[in-house]
């Protein structure tokens, strides 16, 4: 559950993204820029969090007025092992050190629902992160280290599976379905795509990180639509997306169906009115911005 | 010993809450000579001029037809010629079902020293286990004197419930020994079961009947909600389950808005602490408890779902604010706990016995009737199943409203003439309209 410092919205008077090359972090970065917020965009490349004395360098870039936005991460996709575990812990730390260095405004952490087992079906901000995988670990372990180190205000987000065209990631979603389509012309399911998944636009993930900015909000809050479907509508609906026919094939199960869905009850309370993009919709824009860029 | 009369007793009730109010009014129409005292020099004015604090059916009719028995009071010392007394203040509860005792003890403590040296005191008004016995060594009464009796107050059916009580459920010090006389006898006039137990044992029989009625509406709404996702109607299956012997006629399988009023979180609450304290397995309480805030949020998702998401800055007409119908009470409402989530939105409310307070939303606009709230309204929300919303002619709804969308948790629209109209109507536990787009 949020709690809004600001009732009317009023815009940051800077913005430091970490994480800012990447999928989210780019697509923040812009969209800040366009309503004519400040920005410090910091990529891996400007700063590497993992690196040693990284905490002091960002400390050194930090101003008191800043609201700091933390999504720098080594996704699953780029590793799963001990070492992107510990790589991550790496960048929770230097953060740590450097938000405790020069407390800002604000800090949004951007983490996970990867926090959530995947034996509760339904989950909300209240349920149990009780994380099963390194990765979960590693985003509650942050989580903790933020809560720990930060005086400032926190909010910690727990996205959903977010998809859009500029998504460099390669997991089991929209956007490896789409590439898979456009390549081969099929695209395969883990089973037959029984699992069921909420998927949020990464223009609505933003929207929303935009909102508990300018409330400079405190607090746990899911970022999810509130509507699952399973991976075999999700590619069915991709596949209509092309003009030549795309084949949906699934493959013989090598693990037991999971399913997850939201109770977005705290997110529609934190941010009234706020309207999602419906999927069909949000999949028609990557499919057309994904052509665009071809 | 030979039981007294019911001529010539006198009880008393300390406390002219909802509870002390329907109480006092019952004895009197059993025949009992009946006092009732408060506080609040007010409040006791006002019951003599028989101006009811409460709205409850039935109430007025019994003031007029046994008031002549009723005296109220906010002299303390008039307590002394009662035979038994009854403490029946509310407790008032925190906003996680903790108890705030301060009020009873507060009583008692006024009233202990104006008894009778025989008089029997009754403690009526709900208190944790532990607390009568500990109450009994506090004030010297070890010889049974002292009582704890379950109060089973239903808003909107108090009268009933007080005139025709399925059994008392009585704890006392020694349930060995007998009761005290003047009480049997005032009970015995209820012509039901009297179920003696030690005090404990009917502290805890209170919250175990809470229990399982949370268990019950629990498992309604759990399988209510899976109904609306796979297109099943459990207004079909609930009769079904009322035939079964092992669940019963009388069973609580109606869908709701969670659970709320705050007595029965209260009890959630209590089990919670005691086994935590004890060590005993909690575990499926509190899953009620996370159902009961699941579901309570219904209409709320469910705004979202069928009218946030397609209408832009659209208006809301809500019919009810109180947490039940035949009540003023809104604690815990789910009608308040919705408007809270409509923030920048123009809500036009109507309840037939709660004002439009812009403490409720900041954006409330009283209505003067059901169909005013309607007017202009995007969507129609039925937030307190009050019977006068049913005489509402689906009609004259279709033509007020400027949406199409009844969200009806409790189903007093009918179904059939809503859709005969073009409106599409949404409730509990039944997925046919939810999913029609």
């Amino acid at each position: 559950m949020l709690t809004h410092h600001f009732a009317d919205p009023a815009d940051p008077a800077r913005v430091v993204v970490l994480g800012a090359r990447g999928f989210v972090g780019g697509t923040l970065v812009a969209a800040l820029e366009n309503v004519g917020i400040p920005v410090l965009a910091l990529g891996s490349a400007d700063l590497d969090l993992a690196a040693e004395g990284a905490g002091s360098a960002l400390a050194g870039r930090l101003q008191p007025e800043d609201s700091l936005v933390f999504l720098s991460a080594l996704t699953p996709d780029k590793g799963r092992g001990i070492a992107s575990y510990l790589a991550n812990q790496r960048m929770g730390a230097a953060v740590a050190e450097a938000v405790e260095r020069v407390t800002p405004a604000h800090l949004v952490y951007l983490s996970s629902d990867a926090v959530y087992p995947m034996t509760a079906g339904l989950v909300n901000e209240e349920s149990p992160a009780d994380c099963t995988d390194l990765y979960g670990v590693m985003h509650r372990a942050r989580e903790l280290m933020m809560a720990a180190s930060c005086r400032a205000p926190l909010a910690v987000l727990r996205p959903t599976l977010i998809y859009g065209a500029a998504d460099t990631h390669n997991s089991y979603g929209p956007n490896r379905l789409r590439r898979a389509a456009r390549k081969d012309g099929r695209i395969t399911l883990f089973g037959e795509g029984e699992e069921t998944r909420d998927h949020i636009l990464v223009d609505d993930a933003v929207a929303l990180i935009l909102r508990v900015l300018r409330h400079r909000s405190a607090g746990l809050l899911n970022l999810a639509t509130g509507r699952s479907v399973s991976y075999r509508d999700l590619a069915d609906k991709v596949a209509a997306l092309f003009d030549t026919p795309v084949e949906v094939v699934g493959t013989s199960r090598q693990n037991p169906v999971t399913h997850r869905h939201f109770d977005v009850t705290a997110l529609l309370r934190a941010f009234p009115g706020f309207a999602f993009t419906p999927l069909d919709e949000g999949l028609a824009k990557a499919h057309r911005e994904m052509m665009a860029g071809a | 010993m030979t039981a007294p009369a019911t001529g010539v007793l006198v009880i008393g009730f300390a406390g002219m809450t909802h509870l002390g109010v329907n109480s006092a009014a019952a004895a009197a129409a059993r025949g009992f000579t009946t006092v009732g005292f408060d506080l609040d020099p007010a409040r006791v004015a006002a019951l003599a001029r028989a101006e009811l604090p409460v709205l409850e059916p039935g109430l007025p009719e019994l003031f007029a037809e046994h008031g002549e028995r009723l005296r109220f009071t906010a002299d303390a010392a008039e307590l002394g010629r009662c035979d038994v007394v009854y403490i029946a203040c509310d407790v008032p509860t925190d906003d996680v079902g903790g108890s705030d005792l301060t009020p009873v003890r507060g009583l008692i403590a006024t009233v202990v020293p104006t008894l009778r040296p025989d008089a029997t005191l009754v403690v009526l008004c709900q208190v944790p286990p532990g607390f009568t016995r500990a109450l009994g060594a506090e004030l010297g009464r070890v010889d049974g004197s002292l009582i704890y009796q379950v109060e089973t107050l239903i808003f909107g059916r108090a009268v009933e419930r007080a005139l025709h009580p399925e059994r008392f459920i009585v704890g006392t010090a020694d349930p060995a020994r007998p009761l005290p006389a003047a009480f049997a006898t005032f009970l015995g006039a209820f012509g039901c079961p009297i179920l003696p137990m030690r005090y404990e044992s009917a502290e805890l029989a209170k919250i175990s009947i809470n229990m399982c009625l949370v268990a019950m509406i629990s498992t309604a709404n759990t399988l209510a909600e899976l109904c609306e996702r796979i297109g099943a109607d459990w207004s079909e299956i609930a009769p079904s389950l009322k035939l079964d012997r092992r669940i019963g006629p009388y069973a609580y399988l109606q869908p709701g808005l969670g659970i709320a009023g705050g007595n029965l979180e209260r009890d959630l609450a209590t089990v919670c602490r005691l086994a935590d304290e004890h060590g005993s397995d909690a575990g499926m309480v509190r899953s009620w408890i996370a159902n009961s805030r699941h579901r309570r949020d219904w209409a709320l998702r469910t705004v979202q779902e069928r009218v946030v998401a397609r209408v832009a800055d659209p208006v809301f007409a809500v019919w009810g604010l109180a947490y039940k119908q035949d009540t003023h009470s809104t604690k815990n409402s789910p009608s308040l706990a919705l408007l809270s989530g409509l923030g920048p939105f123009v809500v036009q409310a109507y309840d037939p016995a709660v004002a439009a307070d812009p403490a409720f939303h900041p954006r409330i606009v009283g209505a003067a009737d059901p169909l005013d709230a309607c007017r202009g309204a995007d969507a129609l929300l039925v937030m307190t199943p009050w019977d006068a919303f049913r005489a509402v002619d689906p009609r004259e709804i279709a033509a007020a409203l400027r949406g199409r969308e009844v969200i009806d948790p409790y189903g007093i629209l009918d179904s059939a003439a809503c859709r005969t109209v073009g409106l599409t109507h949404v409730t509990l536990g039944c997925g046919t309209d939810a999913d029609e787009t």
